[in-house]
């Protein structure tokens, strides 16, 4: 099992492989691989997705995904 | 009658059945014009009802002829019996199971109640269980009128096997009645790819990948599948009709077919790799062998686990887990597995042809079910382990003082219950060895299948975790 957090400023549905997948974080399990990550509802947000290997993560120390406002750094 | 017409009658009868070995196959899956994803045997497209997923309950049906429908049928009795607190008002457990994931002789109960639900346990013993279903195969076997059908190359023993449950048992039923019922449990009847070697359920998801109509497929096609016991039964053949419906794999296959080289999840690319092998345009493959569901797997777990332990699963668990839609989660495993005992090592003498051949084929099943219940095991431990990881790091630091306590993100939590109903479960020796040493068979005393109806309730009644979850559920065992 690998752990994932994926940040944004508000809290967002988090899509795994188009599929839903709790929300923005909160830590979430996925299996160990290539996942792509997307936020849901409204498309304000950058990068468009993030396609990431997920491995070796433990459940403290999840692998961070960060999600950022269109208008923000 | 004379030599002559003797020998006429002899020409004749072999050139029928030589027009019959030419036979053309008629396949029974019927065609996918094209693929809905909003339609078909899904588990996200079935009613839920009073069925609740903060209690998601799965049980799983081994492969054992008559001996592991009987089992199973005395487990789904006990379930029924069984009443628990859900949202402020009673009920049976049974109501609350949400997936049945069945192999072989297990397959007849799971897909019976798929399509009767409660009237399963009024019709199925006299349908099924009590009903001699080994004789009846044999005498369809040495029925001259069945000679014909069999010398066709793509007509085999389970064809005909097929054609008696679907006559006789599921009185001509088919997946389109069960999607008609629309409500959980999703059963799933699991057969075996014997090209791949890979477990082949009986689920839209699947037939997406052939372009093909599970509804169209009679129940009893999928149990013959499920219980085709090599060397007894021959393989069922489906048609592949791969790239003619406009399928699209999900998202993830091609992301971890490509993981191939990185090693990162061989289990997950393995599995990406089949679909895409199934679902190759052409087809590549197209005809599918499909034989009984325990060579893959025998105790019908490992699609569970897949669920439980991946996002990338047509009803994924884990990701109702992510959702913080589950609160408990309940696996009974219901394993009607033997070891006969053998005086083999009472003599010197080598051992038959028969005997090592029977130990050859069946001492790699047992072991990897054995592994498969280890893996049960180590999937509970790691969700338990993470819980007390994050507890413990937080009592550590909560223990230096109010300042030092640490707000750890984790994951949503879940309990666990992994129940085992098993023969080797019996506190009796003596009770233990009977039920051990009854024979794989489609044909079992009334006797004995009411044992087995009696001992599949105790075991479970008896079972550490089923006693844990009746405190916690406020239960009235069976």
């Amino acid at each position: 099992m690998e752990y994932v957090k994926v940040t944004f400023p508000t809290r967002r549905l988090v899509y795994i492989d188009e599929e839903e997948n709790g929300y923005t974080n909160e830590v979430l399990r996925v299996e160990a691989g290539t996942h792509v990550f997307e936020l849901g509802t409204v498309a304000n947000y950058r990068p468009g997705s993030r396609t990431v290997t997920v491995k070796d993560t433990t459940v403290l120390e999840p692998m961070e995904i960060a999600f950022f406002k269109k208008d923000e750094s | 009658m004379t030599l002559a017409r003797l020998a006429a009658r002899a020409v004749m009868l072999g050139c029928t059945l030589l027009l019959a070995a030419c036979a053309s196959f008629t396949p029974s899956n019927p065609p996918l014009a094209k693929v809905q994803p909003d339609a078909g045997y899904r588990f996200e497209r079935l009613e839920r009802g009073d069925n609740t997923d903060e209690l998601f309950v799965i049980v799983t049906f081994s492969g054992g002829g008559t001996r592991a429908a009987a089992l199973a049928f005395g487990v789904l009795e006990a379930l029924r019996d069984t009443t628990i607190e859900c949202r402020g008002r009673r009920r049976a457990l049974l109501d609350e199971v949400d997936v049945i994931s069945s192999i072989s002789g297990g397959s007849f109960p799971a897909a019976y109640y798929a399509l009767r639900g409660e009237k399963t346990f009024e019709e199925f013993p006299k349908r099924f269980l009590y009903r001699p279903v080994q004789s009846d195969l044999t005498k369809l076997l040495f029925s001259p009128a069945n000679w014909l059908k069999l010398a066709g190359a793509s007509f085999g023993r389970s064809d005909l096997a097929a054609e008696l449950y679907h006559r006789e048992v599921f009185d001509g039923g088919t997946y389109a009645d069960v999607v008609a019922r629309n409500r959980r449990p999703f059963v799933i009847l699991n057969a075996t790819d014997m090209t791949t070697g890979t477990q082949f359920p009986f689920i839209q998801d699947q037939f997406d990948l052939m372009c093909s109509d599970l509804a169209g497929v009679p129940l009893a096609r999928a149990a013959a599948s499920s219980s085709a016991f090599p060397g007894g039964l021959t393989a069922l053949t489906f048609q592949n009709y791969a790239g003619t419906c406009e399928y699209r794999q999900p998202a993830w296959v091609q992301r971890a077919a490509q993981d191939h080289a990185l090693r990162v999840n061989p289990r997950r690319t393995a599995s990406a790799e089949n679909r895409l092998s199934l679902a190759a345009a052409g087809p590549a493959r197209p005809y599918i062998h499909l034989s009984d569901g325990g060579v893959a797997d025998n105790i019908g777990l490992r699609g569970p686990l897949a669920a439980i332990t991946s996002t990338n699963n047509p009803w994924s668990v884990l990701r109702l887990m992510n959702e913080g839609k589950v609160e408990k989660l309940v696996v009974v495993v219901v394993n009607a597995a033997t070891n006969p005992a053998t005086g083999r090592d009472q003599t010197a003498s080598v051992p038959g042809l028969v005997d090592t051949l029977t130990t050859a084929a069946t001492v790699p099943l047992d072991n990897y079910s054995f592994d498969t219940l280890e893996l049960l095991r180590a999937t509970v431990n790691e969700f338990n382990e993470e819980a007390r990881l994050v507890d413990g790091c937080r009592n550590l630091a909560a223990r230096k003082g109010a300042q030092c306590a640490l707000d750890i993100p984790a994951p949503r939590r879940v309990e666990l219950y992994p129940v085992q109903v098993a023969f080797e479960y019996l506190g009796s020796a003596d009770e233990r060895a009977w039920f051990k040493n009854l024979p794989t068979s489609f044909e079992l005393p009334r006797e004995t299948i009411d044992k087995l109806r009696a001992v599949g309730r105790r075991l479970l009644n008896e079972d550490p975790e089923f006693q844990k979850l009746m405190k916690v559920l406020k239960g009235t065992p069976p």
